[in-house]
C-alpha cells in the first residue's frame, strides 16, 4: 500500500486480454497450488462435530436488536448447555447460503425474506423455519414529532403531497430528500415513491449508522426528515417519531422491492413483520440440544429493546447485557429449557 | 518507516519530456468543446437503450444458480473440484496458521515475534514489534490481531508462492514480462471492490475468497519487484558464472537469486503492505479478524471500527519496519562474513528458535489460561476491558462532538460539504449524464489522445463503450463526477504541499509521518469520521478519497521537483529569476511529467475509495456493488463491478501522458 503498486510501470496492450488474464490469473494460480497440496480436510469454522452441544454459530445481523437477541442466546447456550457459541455477521441474504453450506446454524430474526424462503426453505430445503422469535417488526415512512405537530397533514402520505420541497436538502437538489434504509434491509421506497407520484429524491446514506447520522442531525436542528425506520428500535425511545401512514395494503402488496414487477404492486403500506427464526437443515437434524433451546426461545418488543439498548446506547458489554437478561428472567429461560 | 516506498518512488520519477508543450491548450479546447455542446444539446442523447445489453444482469444471475447447481452436483466437472479445493486448502491454511498461533499462546507469540525480529532486524525493529503487540493486547483486540496476522501469513506466502516464480520468469525473460504486465496492471488498477462479487461467486464468502481478493491485489508488486531484482543483476556476473559452466539453473539459485535477495526482502515486504491495506475490504466477505471488526462496526459500533482500523495500522508500521529492517541488515553487499561469524549466526538463530519454543512449552505448562488468547482477554478483563473502553469512550465522545450540530466545527463542515455538492458534485454529474454520449465518448477519446496517444485513446473509447452496453452509463458518469472533484481537489493541495515540500527539507520531513500514516490507513477507515462529519451522503466519500490520494501526489511532486536538475534553475537564477519565478517558470514546467504521473495515480487511488463510499451513500457504481453482496442481486452487481473496472482503465488512459508510462521504467 505505501509503495504504491500504482507507480509501476503501465502499459497499453490489448485490454480485454488484460482483464480475462487478471482474472483467469487469479483462479488458474489457486487451482495449481491446489495440485501442490491435497486439500487437507478444511475443517472450517461453523458447524463442527456436535457431541453433547459442542459448537454453535449464530449469525448477528446489522442492527442492535438483533444484537441482543443473539448475546441472549449465547448466554443461555453457554451458562445452560455448556455449548461453545460461534458469532458470525454476514448479511441478511448471504446468509441464508451460509446457512445451506452449513457455515451458520441459525439466524434468530429474519424479517421475512420471501424470495428466499421460496428458494432455501421450499425448494432447496437447506433452510428450515424456526417458528417465530415472538418479536413484532414494523417498517415504515417516520417524520420527527414536532413536524408532524407542525403539519398535522402529514398523518397520511397525501399530506406530502405539494410540500415535498420542504424537505430539500443540497444533496437532493430541486427534490425533497427521502432518506433510504440501510441498502440491506427489506424496503420499496423507491417504487413506493414512484407509484405514489411524490417528488422525492431517494437519497441512500448506506449503513445503519450514517443513516442515523444524518436524521438525528437533522432532528437535533429541528429541520425537517422523512426517512425510512422501523419498530422495534431503542433509538425510537430516544428520539419523538411519528409515522407517516402509507395506504392500505391489498391482496398481493409486496414488501421487498427485490422480488421485481410493476410499482402498483408496491403501492401500500408495509406489511408487519413476525419475525422469523431459521435454522441450517444441518443443524436442526444434528440432535443438538441448543437447537430444541433455540427453537422455543420467545423474546418480546420490550425485551429486545431493552438489551438492545443497554448494547448500542448505553454500550455495556454485549455479553454482560445478554447474561443480566437471562438472570432478571429466569422464569422464561427456564421455559426454553424445559 | 518509508525505506521501501522511497526505494519505488525514486524510481518512479521519470525524466521530463517536451511532448506536453502545447497540450493544455488542446486540452481546454476540447474541454471548451464539450460545454458548449452541453449548452445546446444537454439532456438530448441519453446513452440509447437499444445499445444496451438488457439482459446482461439476468444471465448472470442464472450463470450463479447454474455455479452453485454445479458445485453441487454428482457429476460435477473437474473445475468445480478445483475450486472447491483451493477454497478448503485456503480455509485449511488460515486456520492452520490460526492454529499455530494459538498453540503458541499469547506469550509464545509475543516472544516468536520480538525475538525473530530481533534476531534479523535488529533491536529497534524488536522493539517496535513488541510495543505493537502490547497494544494490541490493550485495545483489547488480541484475538482478532491473531486471526489477521493468520489471514495475512496465508494470503502473503500464497502471493509469494505465485509471485515470485513469475517474478524471475520475466526477469529473466523479456517477452514473459511484456505479456503479463497489463495483467499486473489490471490487478492493480481495479479497485478491490469490484472484484468482489466475482470471487463470492466462484469462492462463496469465508477465509478462502478474503485470501483471494488479497492474493489479487498483492501478487503484482510480488512479480514486479522480483522481476526487478533479477534484471538488476549486472550482465557481467551472469556472464562470468555462465563462462564458468554454470547452467542456466545454477546460475539462476546461485547467482541471481542470491543477489537479488535485498529486492526479494522487499517482496515480502511490499506483498505484506499490499495485502494489509485489503484486510477491511476482506472482512466484507468474511474474512476474520481486524477488518470483520472495522466493517461489521461501521455498522453497529463505529468507535471499535476506528479502534480496530489504528491497530490495523499499528499491525502495518510495525511490519514494515520488521521487514525493512531484516532487508537491509542481510544485505549481501553489507555483509562480508567469516566462516565463524557465519557459523555464530546459524547457532543464534536456533537460539532463536529454542528460546519461542521453550517459552511457548513454559507457557503452556503454567496456565491453561494462556492457551487460548481469548482465555487471555478475559482472563485480564480488569485491564483490557477499561482500557479499550476509555479509548472507545474518547473516540465516541469526538465522534458525538463532530456530530452534535451545535458544535463549531459541525458549523463548518456542512456548509462546506453543502458547497461541494452544489457547485462540484452536482453540476458535474449532470453535466456528465446529461451531456449526449458520444458528445461525451468523442471528447474523451480527443483528450485521452493528447494526453496519452493514439493506442490508450482506442482503449478509452473501448471502455466507456463497455460500460454503456453494460447499461451503467449514468452511474458511471456519476461515479466519475465524483472522482473527478476530488482528484481535482488532491492534486491542488497535493501540488501546493509537494512543491513547499521539495523546497524545505524541514517540511518534508514534518510530514513524513503524516504521509506514512494516511497511507496505511485502510480505505474503509477513512470513511467512517466522515459520516459523522459531513452529513451529506456523497461527501464523505469524497473527502475521503482525497485523504487517501494526497499524499501519493505529494510525494510525486516533491520527487518530481527535486529531480529537477539544478543547471537550468541555476541559469534562471543567474539571469535574475527570483525563487518564484524559478519555480514556476523553470522547475514546474521542468516536473511537469511527475506531476501528470501524480494526477495519474491520484485518479486511480480516488477511484478506490469513491466506490467504498458506495457502502456508505454514496450511490452510484459502488452502491451497487454493495447491494449486490448484500442482497445476493448478483447479476447487477457483476455488471456494477465489470463497470468500475472499465472506468477504472479508462481514467487511467486518459491520464497516463505518453512519457508517463515510464512509471516504473526498469533502468
Amino acid at each position: 500500500m505505501r509503495g504504491l503498486g500504482m507507480t509501476y510501470p503501465r502499459r497499453a496492450h490489448g485490454l480485454a486480454a488484460a482483464i480475462a488474464l487478471a482474472l483467469a490469473f487469479g483462479v488458474a494460480a489457486c487451482g495449481e497450488e491446489k495440485e501442490e497440496e491435497p486439500a487437507a480436510g478444511g475443517s472450517g469454522s461453523g458447524a463442527a462435530a456436535k457431541k453433547d452441544c459442542g459448537e454453535v454459530t449464530i449469525n448477528e445481523n446489522a442492527w442492535a436488536g438483533s444484537t441482543a437477541n443473539v448475546y441472549i442466546a449465547k448466554a443461555v447456550l453457554e451458562e445452560d448447555l455448556g455449548c461453545e457459541v460461534e458469532i458470525t455477521k454476514i448479511a441478511e441474504i448471504p446468509v441464508f447460503q451460509a446457512m445451506a453450506d452449513g457455515k451458520v446454524d441459525t439466524v434468530l430474526e429474519d424479517w421475512q425474506h420471501t424470495d428466499e424462503y421460496e428458494k432455501y426453505i421450499e425448494q432447496a430445503g437447506t433452510v428450515v423455519d424456526g417458528g417465530p422469535l415472538g418479536v413484532e417488526g414494523h417498517i415504515g415512512w417516520f417524520i420527527p414529532q414536532y413536524l408532524m405537530d407542525e403539519n398535522p397533514e402529514f398523518e397520511t402520505w397525501e399530506g406530502l403531497k405539494g410540500q415535498e420541497d420542504l424537505f430539500k436538502t443540497a444533496e437532493s437538489g430541486d427534490q425533497g430528500m427521502f432518506l433510504g434504509g440501510d441498502p440491506s434491509y427489506v424496503q420499496k421506497d423507491k417504487e413506493l415513491i414512484e407509484a405514489l407520484d411524490l417528488n422525492f429524491k431517494h437519497v441512500t446514506a448506506g449503513a445503519e449508522p450514517a443513516q442515523v447520522a444524518r436524521w438525528s442531525q437533522l432532528y437535533k436542528q429541528k429541520k425537517p426528515v422523512i426517512f425510512y425506520w422501523y419498530t422495534p428500535q431503542f433509538l425510537n425511545q430516544q428520539y419523538d417519531l411519528a409515522e407517516v401512514q402509507l395506504p392500505e395494503r391489498f391482496e398481493g402488496c409486496k414488501d421487498d422491492a427485490k422480488s421485481g414487477g410493476d410499482p402498483e404492486q408496491y403501492k401500500c403500506a408495509y406489511d408487519v413483520t413476525v419475525i422469523q427464526k431459521l435454522f441450517s437443515k444441518e443443524f436442526a437434524e444434528s440432535g443438538s440440544p441448543a437447537y430444541d433451546v433455540l427453537k422455543k426461545m420467545k423474546l418480546t418488543n420490550e425485551d429486545q429493546e431493552l438489551v438492545a439498548k443497554q448494547i448500542a446506547g448505553d454500550k455495556v458489554d454485549p455479553e454482560k447485557a445478554g447474561a443480566d437478561w437471562v438472570a432478571a428472567n429466569r422464569d422464561k429461560v427456564d421455559a426454553w429449557l424445559k | 518507516v518509508a525505506v521501501a516506498s522511497e526505494r519505488i518512488a525514486a524510481r518512479a520519477v521519470p525524466s521530463p519530456a517536451r511532448h506536453l508543450r502545447g497540450r493544455p491548450a488542446q486540452v481546454a479546447a476540447v474541454v471548451a468543446l464539450m460545454l458548449l455542446a452541453y449548452t445546446l444539446v444537454r439532456g438530448e442523447a441519453p446513452w440509447p437503450e437499444s445499445l444496451v445489453w438488457q439482459q446482461l444482469p439476468e444471465e448472470l444471475d442464472e450463470f450463479q444458480a447454474w455455479l452453485i447447481e454445479q458445485r453441487t452436483a454428482a457429476d460435477r466437472s473437474i473445475v468445480f473440484t478445483i475450486f472447491d479445493g483451493f477454497r478448503a486448502f485456503a480455509d485449511w491454511l488460515v486456520n492452520a496458521f490460526t492454529d499455530a498461533l494459538l498453540w503458541l499462546t499469547w506469550a509464545g507469540t509475543l516472544a516468536a515475534g520480538v525475538l525473530i525480529v530481533l534476531r534479523f532486524g535488529g533491536l529497534r525493529a524488536a522493539l517496535v514489534v513488541f510495543a505493537a503487540f502490547v497494544s494490541f493486547a490493550l485495545m483489547g483486540l488480541w484475538e482478532e490481531s491473531i486471526q489477521t496476522l493468520a489471514l495475512m501469513g496465508a494470503a502473503v506466502s500464497l502471493s509469494l508462492l505465485v509471485g515470485v516464480p513469475l517474478g524471475i520468469v520475466a526477469g529473466r525473460s523479456q517477452r514473459v514480462h511484456r505479456a503479463i504486465t497489463p495483467a499486473l496492471d489490471a490487478m492493480q488498477i481495479v479497485p478491490a471492490f469490484a472484484y468482489l462479487m466475482p470471487v463470492v461467486i466462484l469462492f462463496s464468502v469465508g477465509p478462502a475468497a478474503a485470501v483471494i481478493c488479497t492474493m489479487i491485489y498483492a501478487i503484482p508488486p510480488a512479480v514486479r519487484i522480483t522481476a526487478l531484482g533479477i534484471r538488476g543483476v549486472t550482465h557481467d556476473t551472469v556472464e562470468a558464472s555462465q563462462a564458468f559452466g554454470a547452467t542456466a539453473l545454477q546460475t539462476l539459485f546461485k547467482v541471481q537469486l542470491p543477489l537479488a535477495r535485498r529486492e526479494l526482502l522487499l517482496a515480502l515486504n511490499q506483498t505484506i503492505m499490499f495485502g494489509l491495506s485489503l484486510v477491511v475490504i476482506a472482512g466484507l466477505i468474511g474474512g476474520r479478524g481486524l477488518g470483520d471488526v472495522v466493517t461489521s462496526g461501521l455498522y453497529s459500533n463505529p468507535a471499535l471500527a476506528l479502534l480496530a482500523g489504528l491497530a490495523i495500522v499499528i499491525m502495518a508500521i510495525a511490519l514494515d519496519r520488521a521487514t525493512s529492517a531484516m532487508a537491509e541488515r542481510t544485505d549481501p553487499t553489507r555483509r562480508h562474513l567469516t566462516d565463524e561469524g557465519r557459523r555464530r549466526a546459524r547457532l543464534s538463530t536456533l537460539g532463536t528458535l529454542a528460546a519461542i519454543v521453550v517459552i511457548a512449552l513454559a507457557a503452556r505448562a503454567l496456565g491453561a489460561q494462556d492457551v487460548y488468547p481469548e482465555e487471555f482477554e478475559t482472563a485480564t478483563t480488569i485491564y483490557t476491558a477499561t482500557i479499550q473502553d476509555t479509548l472507545l469512550g474518547w473516540i465516541q465522545s469526538v465522534l458525538d462532538y463532530v456530530q452534535d450540530p451545535e458544535s463549531f466545527i459541525f458549523g463548518i463542515t456542512e456548509p462546506v460539504g453543502d458547497f461541494l455538492v452544489k457547485y462540484g458534485l452536482e453540476p458535474l454529474r449532470k453535466f456528465l449524464v446529461e451531456l449526449p454520449w458520444y458528445v461525451t465518448v468523442a471528447g474523451l477519446t480527443a483528450i485521452a489522445f493528447l494526453i496519452s496517444g493514439r493506442r490508450p485513446a482506442v482503449t478509452v473509447a473501448a471502455m466507456l463503450a463497455a460500460i454503456g452496453v453494460m447499461g451503467m452509463w449514468d452511474p458511471a458518469m456519476d461515479t466519475a463526477s465524483q472522482v473527478l472533484v476530488a482528484t481535482a481537489i488532491a492534486v491542488v493541495i497535493g501540488i501546493a504541499i509537494g512543491v513547499w515540500a521539495a523546497e524545505s527539507p524541514r517540511v518534508e520531513k514534518l510530514l513524513r509521518p503524516v504521509l506514512d500514516t494516511l497511507q496505511t490507513l485502510p480505505q474503509l477507515v477513512y470513511i467512517i469520521p466522515f459520516i459523522y462529519l459531513m452529513p451529506v451522503s456523497r461527501v464523505p466519500g469524497v473527502v475521503a478519497s482525497v485523504l487517501y490520494a494526497v499524499p501519493v501526489v505529494i510525494r510525486l511532486v516533491t520527487a518530481g521537483v527535486r529531480g529537477v536538475p539544478a543547471a537550468p534553475v541555476e541559469a534562471a537564477m543567474a539571469f535574475g529569476a527570483t525563487r518564484t519565478q524559478a519555480l514556476a517558470k523553470v522547475k514546474l514546467p521542468l516536473a511537469r511529467e511527475s506531476i501528470m504521473l501524480g494526477v495519474n495515480q491520484g485518479i486511480i487511488m480516488v477511484l478506490a475509495v469513491v466506490v467504498i463510499g458506495g457502502l456508505v451513500g454514496s450511490g452510484a457504481l459502488g452502491d451497487l456493488v454493495a447491494r449486490g453482496l448484500q442482497r445476493n442481486e448478483f447479476g447487477e452487481g457483476v455488471v456494477a463491478s465489470l463497470a468500475i473496472l472499465a472506468l477504472g482503465i479508462a481514467l487511467d488512459r486518459v491520464t497516463q501522458s505518453r512519457g508517463g508510462r515510464g512509471a516504473g521504467q526498469q533502468r
